[in-house]
């Protein structure tokens, strides 16, 4: 667990971050969102104390980090930038394995640690392990970022805009392969982005700064698209934020009209033409009505193996509307 | 003009003086890279340092070496031990400090061209400042650093040979003897010459073979300037 209380930073006759308050879960990952200069990655870089607060205290797990030393406390925390900081002149293996020789950890527990990681980035050591940075792509080269903070496996990743500087479409697939290494190393995750979108796509909770270096509503992506707490908040939404709440609901979770108990939504006797897999959202479904001749669709379950779909239920754009609320 | 029969009736006293060269340039390059390479990293550390100490060294090499040496032979060597005031001393000590700008220069350049994000990404992570220098920002500037030692190599290679009058018995005297007699010697001053050259080159040459070999992923001399 983070604890920031009373946290500011000053510089000069400027104020960064203003008496912060901010408890952040072990296990979470926590999207640090706002315009530039919000004071959000000041906010990260004061976690691993490359930026020293004026006032206030941070704690980890209940240690104020002002009494740890600094550099002991850097190789305690994953630390992933923007701009990637890969060592150019160093292999990627040899990068990945930095913060371990700083840890002073024997060659073989390292070599066999770099596999590892480099195994579960999808770059495997045989094939990619002698090549310099230069020799990869873009996002080659943030996954490698990653991979070296998770290093000596830190119960904690600081990630400072680690996709902003990729293109769309890489940075996606970045996103979702953060979601799935997550589900696999269950860190503390604080995540710096000025993306709306990606705070509300990884984020378990979304911190929302107002542009002085306070916090707007810090929630879950669904409270902050259901509830904003402020026109501030809902104008950082933007315009796509109810359709984006649809995007956090799985039809899994919702009570969907069954298709032969009762009359389909619109009475009519013919299945809907398209069909919508269980596992997918609300957002899916509407997306599906959308391109639905008759404007239904029916939610279906795959048995696995087998050819056939069981219909769970039958939706329109009335229905889906209502389950969102 | 007979460069082959110079070469037959003074081969010994030739390769005597070519060594003593190579034995003088190598001392000065040494000395001159563990001076100057701490102050090239004090000078990318501070800029006001960094202008005050290359405006020094830029005003050291406006001074004629046949000065410089003689300076350094009366004013300072003559007090520490008389012996140093004559010979390969003067003039290693004169080369010194004119390969203290090359080196120093470079070794600034050098350093100030490596990523900030790289810098950051190594604090980050928890490296101390004197390990981001040894692992990360000297390996980096290595290429640009070895560019400041040819410079200066190939430099202290030439002016060596006017140590010869101040009693350094190098290449220079071969040289200085052959001008100062009165009918010159141009077999002798030709021969002079070429030796020098070719110490210079085979110097630069294997310099830049190992500039080369070590640049991959680095900064490389033109991504500096």
């Amino acid at each position: 667990m983070i604890e920031f209380k009373g946290v500011t930073k000053r510089y000069e006759d400027q104020v960064a971050v203003d008496h912060l308050d901010l408890v952040i879960k072990s296990g979470e990952v926590v999207m640090l969102v706002g315009p530039s200069g919000c004071g959000k990655t000041t906010t990260l870089k004061m976690i691993n104390r490359l930026i020293e607060p004026s006032d206030g205290v941070i704690e980890i797990d209940g240690v104020d980090t002002g009494t740890v030393p600094v550099t002991q406390l850097r190789r305690s925390i994953g630390y992933v930038i923007q701009q990637v900081g890969l060592f150019p002149h160093l292999t990627v293996a040899e990068n990945v394995a930095t913060v371990m020789k700083l840890n002073g950890w024997d060659r073989q527990r390292i070599h066999k640690r770099t596999e590892e990681l480099m195994d579960l980035i999808g770059l495997p050591y045989q094939e990619y392990g002698k090549r310099l940075p230069d020799e990869l792509s873009g996002g080659q080269r943030q996954r490698v970022g990653v991979a070296r903070a998770l290093g000596v496996d830190p119960n904690m990743l600081l990630m400072d805009e680690p996709f902003g500087a990729i293109d769309p479409v890489t940075r996606d697939r970045l996103q979702e392969e953060l979601l799935r290494l997550q589900r696999i190393v269950r860190k503390t995750i604080i995540f710096v982005t000025h993306d709306i979108d990606e705070a509300i796509k990884l984020g378990d909770r979304v911190a929302l700064y107002n542009p002085n270096g306070t916090i707007a509503q810090y929630a879950t992506p669904a409270e902050l698209l259901a509830k904003p707490a402020s026109d501030y908040v809902e104008g950082f939404l933007g315009a796509g934020r109810l359709v984006r709440r649809l995007g956090l609901i799985p039809l899994a979770s919702v009570q969907i009209p069954p298709a032969n108990g009762g009359r389909p939504p619109d009475g009519g006797a013919t299945p809907p033409e398209v069909a919508i897999d269980i596992s997918g959202t609300l957002r899916d479904a509407l997306d599906g009505v959308l391109r639905s001749p008759d404007g239904r669709v029916a939610v279906v379950r795959r048995p696995e193996g087998e050819g056939g779909a069981d219909v769970v239920g039958i939706l329109d754009a009335q229905a889906i509307v209502a389950l969102g609320r | 003009m007979d460069i082959l029969g110079y070469l037959n009736q003074h081969g010994p006293e030739l390769q005597t003086q070519a060594l003593t060269q190579v034995y003088i340039v190598a001392v000065t390059v040494l000395l001159s890279v563990t001076t100057g390479l701490p102050l090239g990293i004090l000078a990318a550390r501070s800029d006001r340092f960094g202008e005050f100490i290359m405006g020094l060294a830029s005003i050291l090499l406006t001074i004629p070496s046949f000065a410089l040496f003689n300076l350094l032979s009366l004013f300072i060597l003559n007090f520490i031990d008389p012996s140093l005031a004559f010979g390969d001393p003067p003039t290693i000590a004169g080369l010194v400090l004119y390969a203290q700008l090359p080196i120093i220069r470079n070794a600034r350049t050098g350093l100030k061209a490596v990523n900030p994000a790289v810098l950051e990404a190594a604090r980050g992570m928890g490296m101390r400042p004197l390990q981001t220098l040894l692992r990360v920002e000297l390996p980096l500037a290595l290429p640009v650093i070895l560019g400041g030692i040819r410079q200066a190599t190939v430099m202290v290679t030439a002016i060596a040979t006017v140590g010869a009058a101040l009693a350094s018995n190098n290449l220079g005297r071969t040289i200085l003897d052959a001008v100062g007699s009165s009918t010159p010697n141009r077999a002798a001053i030709i021969t002079g010459v070429l030796f020098v050259a070719a110490i210079g080159i085979a110097a630069d040459t294997s310099l830049a073979v190992i500039q080369r070999l070590i640049s991959r992923g680095r900064i490389t001399a033109a991504a500096a300037t």
